[in-house]
């Protein structure tokens, strides 16, 4: 608790500066609402109902868009490393689909997917696999090769090998690109949003935005903001119980 | 060379990394007969682990042949257990799963497979550690637990490969005595490679000198089994040491001598 005083006292000042500009500063509320009045838009729209069904469906694209991103993206990484030729064949077309902006790729997803949750998924799976894909090729190709021989010598299959040294032993680095993908999924999740959801926190955003209501929009990065760090911190959490298990004791 | 017929039999073997490459194992013959230790000692680059991978089934040879038991290698052997110059456990495993490894690649492990892996520890003095992970012991220990996972199968053979360099001399010597009281237990075959002379004479029943792929010089070790510490400061002891000394400087100076 003793660490966190120092942030926790500048994230104080910070508000109480913040407050005071936009008292005495005759700063518009349309510009920059006060914290004051942001909170009392996010209390009233947590007492009233009605940031639960953007929340949840918000909630539900990154948590489907991470899990499709993830079990691709590490499924992808095995197959390319297991199979080498298929990975030399491969490789190159993963990473320039991977450079096409996915965001840009939304107009086309709705045409595909229509309206609703799925192109959101979609975009929101395809920002997670690339890390989880590249970390886990990272992690399985740096394998050392003493070990390898050692499960040479003791006659593992290929599947033994992979399941019960390449795989532990890779946990980490495909751990990292899971926490660097949670931040993605966010993003993707609201982005994707933005250009065709009709609900969610992302589209939310957007309907603040048409009636110029300042104060909803920062009530609704605060709750972004507090939906990302929770998914973080439980990630971190089942990265610490993972990592305990296969880590170095 | 020795007249016994050998369990290990190295034949002609040559090996060479690339088709044009240089055969950094150069036309080898050794014999090692059941039960005993072999020791083959030469200067880094001289060939010494290459071999041992030949041996092992690892590598194989583009020229001759290696025969454990009368049957030609074609691949890694099962008769063979590997110590690895790094200790090469796993980390996310504990001691005693760490010297299951190479039943429970094979089969579901047993009771009986536990207690042959505990009474293992037992004999390197790691009891009591059979719980603990490799991070949570010393380098020696870590050693020691890659013995025992060498040893759980009672391999025929066994190969090492500079399993000690890294560590002080006071542990080395401890993990030499385990090493030569196991292999003693069931009359294990070893071939041991290192760069310390001494380990060298100590261990073995017969030391080979590697330069430029090729056995430069061998010659038995007639010290008395077993063998204990007081043997290193014996008359015997330290001219067998000097020989081999002899032997690697010439090879060096063979080696480092203008072209006529």
């Amino acid at each position: 608790m003793s660490a966190r005083l120092p942030s926790l006292l500048l994230f104080a000042a910070l508000l109480v500066g913040w407050e005071a500009w936009c008292r005495l500063g005759g700063l518009s509320p349309l510009v920059l609402p006060a914290p004051s009045s942001v909170l009392a838009t996010l209390w009233s729209e947590i007492t009233t109902g009605r940031l639960w069904p953007h929340l949840a469906v918000t909630a539900a694209e990154m948590a489907l868009g991470l899990g499709i991103g993830t079990v691709v993206g590490i499924g992808t990484g095995i197959l390319l490393t297991e199979a080498p030729a298929l990975g030399r064949l491969l490789h190159p077309y993963v990473l320039a689909s991977q450079l096409v902006p996915k965001l840009a790729l939304g107009p086309l997803f709705i045409i595909w997917f229509g309206f609703g949750m799925t192109p959101t998924v979609v975009i929101t799976a395809l920002i997670c696999f690339f890390p989880l894909m590249e970390n886990t090729l990272t992690g399985l190709t740096e394998i050392d090769p003493a070990r390898r021989e050692l499960f040479r010598m003791l006659g593992a299959s290929r599947l033994q090998t992979l399941l019960r040294l390449k795989l532990p032993a890779a946990l980490p680095v495909i751990m990292a690109g899971l926490r660097v993908a949670v931040v993605l999924a966010l993003v993707g999740a609201v982005v994707g949003e933005f250009i065709g959801g009709r609900i969610g926190l992302g589209a939310s955003i957007i309907a603040a935005q048409s009636v110029m209501d300042s104060s909803l929009i920062f009530a609704l990065f605060v709750v972004i903001t507090a939906l990302g760090m929770l998914l973080y911190e439980a990630v971190r959490a089942l990265e610490r119980r993972v990592l305990h298990r296969f880590s170095k004791g | 060379m020795s007249t016994e017929p050998g369990f290990v039999t190295i034949e002609r073997a040559r090996y060479r990394y690339g088709a044009d490459g240089p055969a950094i194992v150069d036309g080898i013959d050794w014999q090692i007969p059941r039960g005993e230790i072999h020791c083959l000692i030469g200067r880094s680059g001289s060939g010494k682990t290459t071999l041992l991978k030949l041996a092992a089934g690892l590598l194989l040879p583009n020229e001759g042949a290696i025969r454990i038991g009368g049957g030609a290698l074609a691949g890694p052997s099962p008769h063979a257990g590997f110590v690895f110059q790094s200790p090469t456990l796993l980390d996310w495993l504990s001691a005693l799963d760490n010297v299951l490894l190479p039943v429970s690649l094979k089969r579901r492990t047993t009771a009986t497979d536990r207690e042959a892996a505990l009474d293992l520890l037992a004999r390197v003095g790691l009891r009591d550690f059979a719980t603990r992970r490799p991070g949570e012991l010393s380098g020696g220990q870590q050693s020691r637990v890659a013995v025992a996972r060498a040893l759980i199968g009672n391999p025929d053979l066994l190969l090492l490969d500079e399993p000690f360099a890294a560590l002080d001399a006071l542990t080395r010597e401890e993990l030499q005595d385990d090493l030569l009281r196991l292999c003693a237990l069931n009359g294990t075959t070893a071939l041991f490679v290192t760069h310390d002379i001494t380990e060298a004479v100590y261990l073995a029943d017969k030391v080979a000198v590697m330069a430029a792929g090729r056995l430069a010089h061998a010659r038995r070790i007639e010290l008395p089994r077993p063998r204990h510490r007081d043997m290193r400061y014996a008359p015997s002891f330290a001219a067998a040491c000097r020989e081999l000394r002899d032997a690697m400087d010439g090879e060096a100076a063979i080696s480092e001598r203008p072209a006529a």
